[in-house]
């Protein structure tokens, strides 16, 4: 791999051509613009082209492999990727496992995991939730016990996003039971391969396997694919939240959203209907006046600044907004809204699609009502 | 304005918020507001002097004519505090009448002898400006002013120029109604009134700034009115626990919170864009969106403050209710959220021709 250009010595113009050329040039032959997930089988063109050419981890620094752009310039290069309808990779590795690793990784752990994640030979999952434990997470009790110099680990996690895809995937398993239950879980490193793990998808309500359970029945890891202290496993994984938190509530879901409901509503010709303008306008001041408070996140990256919990306040409106939106295309597309296929010269503009996909963004990442809960009392100064 | 382009607008604006300590206490006392309601004018003309001291009529008089040549970052820092205070003076009215008039704002006005409205409103629930003149003289109505009995001169925006009358002038009679806050909206009637027309072409600029400075007004209000409905929500105690601590409260707080950043981030970037030569479409819309998300802020928590409040929200004794009455009494002006909305939905075909 040659070395990459200083990105960040770039102006922001100069970079977003070098990125709108690089996806252009490189993009394969691959599905664009797609409102579901594709699989590893479907989207590895991309990750390799990514790969071979030093981009498939951004936010890294330069010496492990990264582009180490600074926030400012990350945004651009979502920006582009989104303008130009690239697919989403298997980004696990590269955004959530990687800079944990970084962090809070042994030097021997960093060797071996991160080349990997890099060349694409391992494509990560996370196993947080079980059935027991979505918003109240730190109730896992997916249990590992030392056994011989190995942990021993039973129990089972749910909501793996392509998790079927993954050779790895990390989990937080209850290490001691005794203690307060934030101060009983490890964080640790485990093989899909392994004897005893067992997959099983689940269809999602588009129909779709995008997650799967995976079940641990007595399955035997190495003592060291531990990251973090044992029983820290809960601050290893709380210190994950850094600038992606702002990325979630970018307008960019909303503002495609928006344009895909303006154009239902020119194809089904009551784009001049006061009834339908008068929704529309306050949805399209809503995705402006999001944008606008989404640049000052962005500024205060730009400078440096800390993000703190207030940032949940991008997310909480971005998903509901983004869910209002679809809300009225499904009114707009009239009978048609339940067809399960929109007919051929509006497939782009299946208003069920996004009506969909958009239920997840209320509830994944922190439900709407725990973000709530967390700007209330962190934010408000609201007493517990 | 010119100094829009000074990078120094940061500076003008604390200063500027810094003088406005003179006519809003520092620790949100309103004893001053309360007692100043429904006393025929609504305000405190000593205040208006104060007001014409700190420089604020000639806010928006470019430099070279000897105003301040201020943005309308520092014009929103300002209306927002003013906002927080609840301030019945009419002070963006005389803002509007130096950006109209520049050098020709009469002398008395800049040293406070004088206190001067604008008049450009045509007729309640419409936002044109074009009527009033009629064969070189002034004829017609000119409606929702506020506080007219306590102003000296006039200026009157026509579709034949700008013209400068006192109250007393023939034919010229006002008809006052009592409003929610204590103040009064004011209709102009004018038959044949005598006047000489200056020549005015910013009339739609100075209308799309004052527009983003009451949205500023609006969200100081509500600023300040979540304010106190969070302290409220921290002691009020039931159920032996702060009634804060309830999930039910504490979820809607949010969404009030939420609400109100969306308006200051608008309000933030739109000053900035007018600031920094947006031209008149991006302004226009600009301000359009601004106010409709303010007005939309002011009554959301000033009406969920009450709600907080429980009983004690419904009595004239406890503060938030003036809170209520001011933003009922205040989101409808430069036009309502419907109107708003009407705006930009006729302009979404001028987007796509565009």
């Amino acid at each position: 791999m040659t070395t990459l250009p200083d990105y960040n010595a770039m102006s922001d113009a100069e970079f977003r051509q070098t990125v709108r050329a690089f996806v252009e040039t490189n993009y394969p032959d691959i599905p664009r613009y797609s409102l579901s997930r594709l699989h590893w089988d479907e989207v590895k063109p991309w990750y390799m082209v990514l790969s071979e050419n030093g981009w498939i981890c951004p936010t890294w620094p330069r010496d492990h492999g990264g582009m180490g752009l600074n926030a400012g310039k990350h945004l651009i290069l979502i920006e582009e990727f989104e303008r130009y309808g690239a697919a989403r990779v298997n980004d696990i590795g590269p955004v959530m496992l990687g800079p944990l690793l970084l962090k809070h990784g042994t030097e021997a752990q960093k060797a071996h995991f991160l080349p990997r994640i890099l060349s694409g030979e391992d494509v990560w999952a996370q196993g947080y939730s079980e059935p027991g434990a979505g918003s109240d997470l730190a109730a896992v009790r997916c249990e590992a016990v030392l056994d011989g110099g190995e942990w021993v680990i039973n129990g089972q996690k749910t909501w793996c996003t392509l998790g079927m895809d993954a050779n790895w995937i990390f989990i937080l398993a209850r290490t001691d039971k005794t203690v307060k239950k934030q101060a009983g879980i490890s964080f640790l490193l485990v093989p899909m391969d392994a004897r005893g793990v067992t997959i099983r998808n689940i269809e999602n309500l588009e129909l779709e396997a995008e997650f799967c359970e995976v079940f641990f029945d007595d399955v035997r890891v190495p003592a060291d694919h531990i990251v973090g202290r044992i029983n820290d496993g809960w601050s290893v994984a709380k210190a994950l939240l850094g600038h992606e938190r702002v990325f979630i509530g970018a307008p960019r879901l909303s503002a495609a959203a928006l344009s895909r409901l303006k154009r239902i509503a020119q194809h089904s010709g009551i784009w001049d209907d006061p009834v339908f303008r008068d929704r529309y306008v306050a949805l399209q001041c809503d995705v402006l006046d999001l944008s606008d408070l989404f640049e000052t996140y962005v500024d205060r990256l730009r400078d440096g600044r800390e993000i703190g919990a207030d940032v949940a306040m991008l997310k909480i409106f971005q998903s509901e907004l983004y869910q209002r939106i679809s809300e009225l295309m499904m009114q707009v597309a009239e009978e048609d809204a339940g067809l399960r296929h929109a007919p051929e010269d509006v497939r782009q503009l299946h208003a069920a699609a996004t009506y969909l996909s958009a239920r997840p963004t209320t509830i994944f990442g922190g439900s709407t009502e725990i973000m709530r809960n967390v700007l209330a009392k962190a934010v408000l100064d609201l007493p517990a | 304005m010119d100094a829009s382009m000074n990078e120094d607008w940061q500076d003008n604006a604390r200063m500027i918020v810094e003088s406005a300590r003179a006519v809003v206490p520092a620790d949100g006392a309103l004893s001053r507001v309360r007692k100043a309601r429904f006393n025929g004018l609504g305000f405190d003309p000593k205040v208006m002097q104060q007001a014409a001291e700190l420089g604020w009529p000639l806010m928006w008089i470019g430099e070279e004519a000897g105003g301040l040549g201020l943005g309308l970052r520092e014009t929103c820092a300002l209306m927002e505090v003013l906002g927080r205070g609840l301030v019945p003076e009419p002070v963006l009215s005389t803002m509007m009448a130096g950006a109209l008039l520049q050098e020709a704002l009469p002398e008395t006005v800049m040293t406070g002898e004088a206190v001067i409205l604008t008049a450009w409103q045509d007729a309640t629930g419409a936002l044109t400006w074009q009527g009033g003149a009629e064969a070189g003289h002034l004829t017609g109505p000119k409606v929702n002013l506020r506080g007219a009995a306590g102003a000296d001169l006039f200026a009157i925006v026509t579709g034949a120029g700008l013209a400068i009358v006192p109250r007393s002038a023939e034919g010229l009679t006002i008809e006052t109604a009592e409003t929610l806050d204590g103040g009064t909206m004011d209709r102009l009637h004018m038959t044949g009134v005598a006047a000489d027309f200056l020549p005015c072409t910013q009339v739609d600029t100075v209308l799309q700034d004052a527009t983003l400075a009451h949205s500023a007004y609006l969200l100081g209000l509500a600023d300040r009115a979540l304010e106190i409905t969070l302290d409220y929500l921290r002691v009020r105690k039931q159920f032996d626990r702060p009634i804060g601590s309830f999930q039910a409260l504490q979820h809607r707080a949010t969404e009030m919170k939420i609400q109100l950043e969306l308006t200051r981030a608008a309000i933030a970037a739109t000053a900035r864009r007018f600031d920094t030569g947006a031209d008149v479409a991006t302004r226009a819309a600009g301000a359009a969106r601004c106010k409709l998300r303010a007005a939309d802020l002011a009554m959301l928590v000033s009406r969920e403050a009450v709600q907080m409040h429980g009983a004690m929200g419904i009595t004239d004794e406890a503060d938030i209710g003036l809170f209520v009455r001011k933003a009922m009494t205040e989101a409808n002006l430069f036009g309502s959220p419907r109107q708003q909305r009407r705006l930009l939905a006729t302009r979404l075909d001028q987007e796509e021709a565009a």
